[in-house]
């Protein structure tokens, strides 16, 4: 093999394939074999899928010698997060209580990966039910960062962000509640996509808030994204939320650039907010410079009722608590200590909470709304701050101050993008974070695109010399 | 005080029918006594006659 897949994005992994300069079985092999190679330190992959991908990627290479590519990602090894189904793996959602649950249906999504001629090298780690806190011990550890291994990748989506991160796959699916794409792919320098909220079916999926849940890609560039999401989106008659999604080209408008964009600030809550680490503070400060460069047109907006949006995320937990109840009952011993105070916690809020909670939801969607009369897309800093030491991250409390970044987004179902914009002094990656309007994926791909094109962050790999322990 | 948002809290959990043991409950008092003001806050808030929810 010509090819050394670890240092590829997903969009060289696919045009080496289409060029035949790479056949899908080396590409797989190439993963199956860093994987065996880093795993060890790095605790991406709960579930190797050796046998079953090169199955997959020799059907994919005769194909291709017989002259039939499907698309993008024909032949392409791709990750997912342990709680996508994929028929006859079992599929752990990060728990004790799940070890041995195997589902019988492909999720929509993993269907819909197959059809798009992908394959699946298997199923990586997460927090415990999306929700629970990173854990280097116990049967499901849940990944370390690659750029720094005593650092935790943060979640939910962690494997998903170390394995791409890491090119122990060409690309990832995760899922995002609160933040659970875009959090640990800010913290590992990659792009991460949650999409608008309908846009993707969450069928298959395991839950975590019915309403707050998207499912979307994990990539080291803008367009490995956006084909991901090309293959993904649309609609599913199993997931009703689905039911009104509106697809667009995602690829094809890709290189359109940022001139003519009206883009709004969101100063107050986010640049200016006492705890935003200074250096991403100013390297996303930088970032915006560099989309004026571009032909942007900036301008600093506000919407009050950002303010209410952790208090109005929480009460939405009622449906974690829902969908956990019985077997808290039955076996409370099946979840980490760490998480179960987390769950409970949906209990001891009243169906009066809720309500007022999706109440200041609406009135955050005017707000917002009102801002998109004016700007055509909103863009502030992608977190709070980069990746933390493992014995420094928060375990307690019911949310971290880093959701203050997602949360909010997973509220309205805007379609939101993170970007690599810098590194840290201490070699850690920083991001900006991109929101558009409901279905209007493709502009917010489009402006990261255009931030991504006249930088090189996304062009950097972490050291595999340093994954040692 | 802090007798009183006790007496609260098991309240609560009486009213939601959880039962934990001694550490999950100590745990989940701390969690809800931390999450206090926020949902003070969800609390106090007084809705507009158009913040209706989704439909």
């Amino acid at each position: 093999m010509a090819v050394s897949v670890g240092e590829l994005d997903l969009h060289s992994v696919s045009d080496a394939l289409a060029r035949r300069d790479l056949t899908s079985v080396e590409a797989t092999e190439g993963y199956l074999g860093r994987i065996a190679e880093h795993d060890r330190v790095l605790q991406s992959y709960i579930t190797v899928m050796a046998d079953q991908a090169l199955a997959r990627a020799k059907t994919a290479d005769t194909e291709s010698e017989r002259g039939r590519r499907r698309g993008p990602l024909h032949g392409v090894p791709i990750a997912l997060k342990d709680l996508i189904a994929v028929a006859g793996v079992r599929m752990t959602s990060g728990s004790q209580l799940f070890a041995d649950h195997v589902p019988t249906r492909d999720a929509f999504v993993t269907r819909r990966l197959y059809d798009a001629g992908a394959v699946i090298l298997g199923k990586v780690a997460m927090h415990e039910w999306a929700f629970g806190r990173p854990a280097t011990e116990g049967p499901f550890p849940t990944g370390r960062n690659p750029w720094d291994v005593g650092r935790a990748p943060a979640g939910s989506s962690s494997g998903s962000a170390v394995a791409a991160a890491a090119g122990l796959c060409a690309g990832a699916l995760g899922s995002d509640t609160g933040g659970s794409i875009r959090g640990p792919a800010a913290m590992c320098g990659l792009v991460g996509h949650k999409p608008t909220y309908g846009l993707v079916s969450r069928s298959g999926v395991l839950a975590m808030c019915w309403s707050l849940d998207h499912v979307g890609p994990m990539t080291r560039s803008v367009w490995d994204s956006a084909a991901l999401l090309q293959a993904i989106a649309g609609a599913d008659p199993d997931d009703t939320s689905t039911r009104g999604a509106r697809t667009q080209d995602y690829l094809g408008g890709l290189e359109g650039g940022a001139r003519g964009l009206r883009l709004g600030i969101l100063r107050r809550f986010y640049v200016d907010w006492s705890g935003l680490n200074d250096e991403v503070r100013a390297a996303a400060v930088t970032a915006f410079d560099v989309l004026k460069g571009e032909g942007a047109a900036l301008t600093d907006v506000d919407a009050p009722s950002l303010e209410l949006s952790m208090a109005a995320w929480a009460p939405f937990l009622a449906e974690t608590y829902e969908y956990h109840k019985e077997h808290l009952r039955t076996r409370p011993e099946g979840y980490r200590e760490s998480l179960r105070p987390r769950v409970y916690m949906g209990a001891l809020f009243t169906a009066a909470d809720y309500l007022r909670a999706q109440r200041l939801r609406e009135r955050l969607r005017r707000d917002v709304e009102a801002l998109f009369e004016r700007v055509d897309l909103l863009v502030f800093p992608g977190q709070a701050a980069p990746a933390l030491r493992f014995e420094d991250f928060p375990m307690k409390g019911l949310t971290t101050p880093a959701m203050r970044y997602t949360a909010p987004w997973n509220l309205l179902g805007l379609p939101a993008v993170v970007v690599p914009c810098g590194f840290s002094r201490e070699g850690l990656p920083m991001s900006i974070q991109i929101v558009g309007r409901a279905f209007d994926d493709a502009t917010v791909l489009r402006l990261a695109r255009a931030y991504e094109r006249a930088t090189d962050w996304h062009t950097r790999r972490p050291d595999p010399a340093r994954w040692r322990r | 005080m802090a007798d009183q948002q006790r007496a609260q809290f098991d309240a609560e959990v009486r009213a939601a029918g959880l039962t934990l043991g001694d550490r999950d409950l100590e745990l989940l008092y701390e969690m809800w006594l931390d999450w206090l003001p926020q949902r003070d806050r969800l609390r106090a808030e007084v809705p507009a006659l158009e913040d209706e929810p989704w439909r």
